[in-house]
């Protein structure tokens, strides 16, 4: 297996990870950029640890999403005394949006020699709809910012 | 509150977006509520009559999780 493979194995095996703290029974495209986020040494890393995205900064970023939309339909989380989810027994499989991050990550590559994980953070970000968008909006960031930098990595032709 | 009283947002995605997050809010809660009753000693049909499913649907869905997080479970009916 090439470098990519086991790079894409090693996103989605952490995104498993990250779905089951959550609960959830999907690795959605959050999922895909909190393992990004996890993932040290690459550009796609550095490009998210610039711009003060840290894993945990994501994961605040999200909760913060999760509470926003909560609230446009006037249901407060802070009402639910809930506790942690019990993590997930089932392995998470890879959800509608997980696989359409990592089908734009790859359609960003010229060719399957050419994909790196800034590729893939492309994916997780080239899309003005659902939870990924949403919380960076949320979080003061610009998204297309993030997605220029990323481009800019890869002219440079780092992994 | 009344159903009129909903707040229903301007934006389709912030609509569509309340979805998503009432899905995951409401999936949270079973797992609590699940776990609550069975505590508490309900059997499972039971907790599935009151959910609205069927038993081997409840069954499925929260059996592992259950006995991993070590709940004495009464023997199904």
């Amino acid at each position: 297996m090439s470098a990519i493979d086991h790079y894409i194995n090693a996103i989605i095996e952490q995104g498993a990870a990250e779905a089951q703290e959550d609960g959830s029974a999907a690795i959605e495209a959050h999922h895909l950029l909190l393992a990004i986020a996890a993932g040290e040494g690459t550009a796609a890393h550095r490009v998210l640890t610039a711009a003060g995205l840290g894993r945990q900064a994501i994961r605040d970023a999200l909760d913060r999403e999760f509470e926003h939309s909560l609230s446009a339909v006037g249901v407060s989380v802070a009402s639910f005394d809930l506790p942690k989810p019990a993590l997930a027994l089932e392995s998470p499989k890879l959800g509608a949006s997980a696989r359409l991050a990592i089908e734009r990550g790859f359609a960003a590559a010229t060719g399957k020699k050419d994909l790196r994980p800034a590729h893939l953070l492309l994916g997780v970000l080239d899309t003005e709809i659902g939870t990924v968008p949403r919380a960076l909006a949320l979080a003061g960031l610009d998204r297309v910012d993030l997605m220029a930098r990323a481009r800019e990595t890869l002219a440079g032709n780092s992994w | 509150m009344p159903v009129e009283d909903v707040p229903v947002p301007k934006d389709p995605a912030d609509s569509l977006a309340a979805v998503v997050a009432l899905r995951l809010l409401a999936d949270r809660l079973e797992d609590a509520a699940v776990e609550q009753a069975m505590r508490a000693g309900w059997s499972w049909p039971d907790v599935a009559e009151a959910l609205g499913v069927t038993r081997q649907a409840v069954h499925k869905k929260h059996v592992k999780r259950l006995i991993a997080a070590g709940v004495a479970l009464r023997r199904r009916q």
